[in-house]
């Protein structure tokens, strides 16, 4: 049996194709949108991950050190390295500052850690160039987001430091690029504080005394063969602290800090799928229209309803299919030109596909409907 | 009945549109056309020739009266058929003043679309177009595009395809009115040819003298009912 799809889309194939790259990038958008998402994710528990903690004990009754604020004492560390099962145990503390380089001012999230402790937070995976902390003081990695180069020297506070690393793809959960310094030195800047300050307190009376032994977060790992769940729930129980399993934490940032703009995403991602299927609609009903003459000489010399249904599906489903190979085109050439990370994955781009095949069918329910309304006197006149 | 007879009709009625504006065109016509028969059917724009020719061919819906088409009864007051067009691709070839070719199907693609649709095979189904191209002497285009050929090759392309289902029964609405009249010459000797070899009959609407005389009888509308005469070849 001739292919008539084929035929009619051959016979005016630059006109389908043009057509198909335009709906092409429509599904592209789709896919970075789509893309967009998995990077939200995987921002979100980028810090979690390269930490990779067993347990997180924070401030009694909050959700922190990520979804709320968290101070504890530093030494917390020591209670806990006593405790039956865990291994080893860290202070942690994380703040936002305002870097200020030479062009522009960046918005970082500076990761504080015992550089001398049994946890580092930067993953060597993501270590591109330099090497971790390894001084007490005015030393920093950073992450190659922030356009800053080894051997470098910013000021951070009242103190110039060296920048002694690059990371590379390490962010917070909100997407900043992360610094590394030493706890000393990100205590000193997140609890000490300015002489203003201070002569001020001075003036009034009153003792300025601040304690730098406050951090937001101490990480543990476990001993294998015990359980972290038990072990997190015994600390909560006898120390007036809040635990969190690396599992909780990860649930706690994906829903508190992804949720809302997981949904926001999905409901543009719903709504250009939803717009591509018109335009597919649209088109179709524009193809059909075109062709009426030919579709109603077919049915009057006796071709079946179903022979030309089925060259309007197919060619739905061909404009679907050509427009889906196009949207990946143009995903691809353009997600490492979003600011934010961007990942775009082959199980998404193929649910796409079932979803754009079924929208395609759905789509040419208009032009069907115009095949079987088709007069075949139509063309003869009258 | 006559294993002769091609299309018998009997008493039938066709009215347009309801009360005030209620139009009837063909009122009560009986006719007999045999198997073989070249019939010309003239009567003047307006008369209804069109609309006769599609109730033959299962188009449009008669009001009342009784169509055969060969051994079966088709209409009778309403479609006994269940399938019209199946009856058209099977037993019925259509041609019309225009090809109404499909532009995105080449030559014999056109022609083979309904052969190949009555469940020929596309190898036996493209030999036999090439016969009729052959025939019909068009067949160096038939790998062409409708819009690569000339009127005339184009008609003669159609009547390739009405005659690709071997038709018991053609149709033809003016074939010829978009021709010169050598080609249009032609065209009527062509089908002559084919109702007398292939024993098909044939009604041909025309208003040309000379393509009336190669007919074996006039058909007329007249006072909406139908009437033969003989051919008159002049001296
Ligand atoms: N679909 C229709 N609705 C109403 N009137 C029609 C329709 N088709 C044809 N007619 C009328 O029927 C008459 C016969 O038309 P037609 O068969 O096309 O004439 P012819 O082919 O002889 O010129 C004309 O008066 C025409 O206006
Ligand atoms: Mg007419």
């Amino acid at each position: 049996m001739i292919h008539l799809a084929q035929k009619d889309i051959s016979h005016t194939f630059g006109k389908f194709i043009v057509t198909a790259m335009g709906v092409g990038m429509l599904l592209g958008i789709v896919l970075i949108m789509i893309g967009v998402y998995r990077g939200l994710i995987v921002d979100a528990t980028n810090l979690l991950d390269d930490v990779n903690a067993d347990i997180w004990v924070v401030q009694e009754n909050t959700l922190g050190p990520f979804a709320e604020s968290s101070r504890i004492h530093e030494d917390l560390k020591n209670t806990l390295k006593a405790i039956e099962g865990i291994d080893k145990a860290e202070a942690i503390t994380f703040q936002n500052i305002q870097l200020y380089t030479n062009s522009k001012p960046i918005r970082v999230e500076a990761v504080g850690f015992d550089p001398f402790g049994d946890i580092d937070p930067i993953n060597p995976l993501h270590l591109i160039k330099g090497r971790t902390l390894n001084r007490a003081h005015y030393e920093v990695v950073v992450s190659a987001e922030t356009g800053l180069n080894l051997h470098d020297h910013i000021d951070i506070g009242r103190d110039s430091y060296t920048i002694v690393g690059i990371t590379q793809k390490t962010v917070s959960s909100g997407g900043d690029p992360l610094i590394y310094m030493s706890l000393k030195d990100a205590q000193q800047l997140q609890f000490s504080y300015s002489n203003a300050t201070i002569r001020n307190d001075r003036d009034r009376g009153a003792v300025s005394n601040p304690d730098l032994h406050i951090v937001n977060a101490i990480i543990g790992t476990i001993k294998t063969g015990y359980n972290n769940n038990i072990i997190s729930d015994n600390i909560a129980r006898w120390k007036h602290l809040s635990v969190y399993t690396n599992n909780e934490q990860k649930e706690i940032l994906t829903k508190n800090v992804v949720e809302k703009s997981s949904k926001q995403i999905g409901l543009f991602t719903i709504i250009l799928v939803i717009v591509s299927t018109i335009i597919i609609g649209l088109i179709i009903y524009t193809m059909t229209l075109e062709k009426i003459k030919e579709i109603s000489i077919m049915k009057l010399i006796g071709i079946p309803d179903g022979v030309i249904i089925k060259m309007i599906v197919q060619e739905t489903v061909l404009l679907g299919f050509f427009a889906f190979i196009f949207g990946n085109i143009f995903s691809h050439l353009t997600y490492d030109k979003f600011p934010k990370r961007v990942i775009l994955e082959a199980p998404d781009a193929l649910t796409l596909f079932g979803v754009i095949l079924i929208a395609s069918v759905i789509a040419s329910f208009v032009g069907v409907a115009k095949v079987v309304h088709a007069d075949p006197t139509v063309a003869i006149g009258g | 009945m006559s294993t002769q007879q091609s299309i018998k009709i009997e008493n039938l009625v066709k009215e347009f549109g309801k009360g005030d504006s209620l139009l009837r065109v063909i009122d009560g016509a009986s006719f007999t056309v045999n198997k073989g028969e070249l019939i010309a059917l003239i009567a003047p724009s307006g008369a209804g020739k069109t609309t006769l020719l599609m109730m033959i061919g299962c188009v449009i819906d008669p009001t009342s009266g009784t169509i055969w088409l060969g051994e079966e009864k088709v209409y009778e007051d309403k479609w006994i058929t269940h399938n019209s067009r199946k009856i058209r691709r099977e037993k019925i070839g259509f041609i019309f003043q225009a090809h109404y070719l499909i532009p995105f199907l080449n030559v014999i693609e056109n022609v083979t679309l309904v052969p190949q649709t009555n469940g020929v095979s596309e190898k036996q189904a493209k030999a036999d177009a090439m016969k009729l191209l052959e025939y019909l002497d068009i067949a160096d285009k038939a790998h062409s595009k409708p819009s690569a050929l000339s009127g005339g090759q184009n008609q003669r392309v159609a009547i390739a395809r009405a005659l690709a289902n071997n038709p018991q029964i053609i149709l033809a609405d003016e074939p010829t009115a978009a021709l010169d009249s050598a080609r249009a010459l032609s065209v009527v000797q062509m089908l002559k040819k084919i109702a007398t070899e292939q024993n098909v009959a044939i009604i041909m609407v025309t208003h040309d003298e000379r393509m009336v005389q190669r007919c074996d009888k006039i058909m007329k509308i007249e006072n909406k009912k139908i009437i033969f005469e003989a051919v008159e070849i002049p001296s």
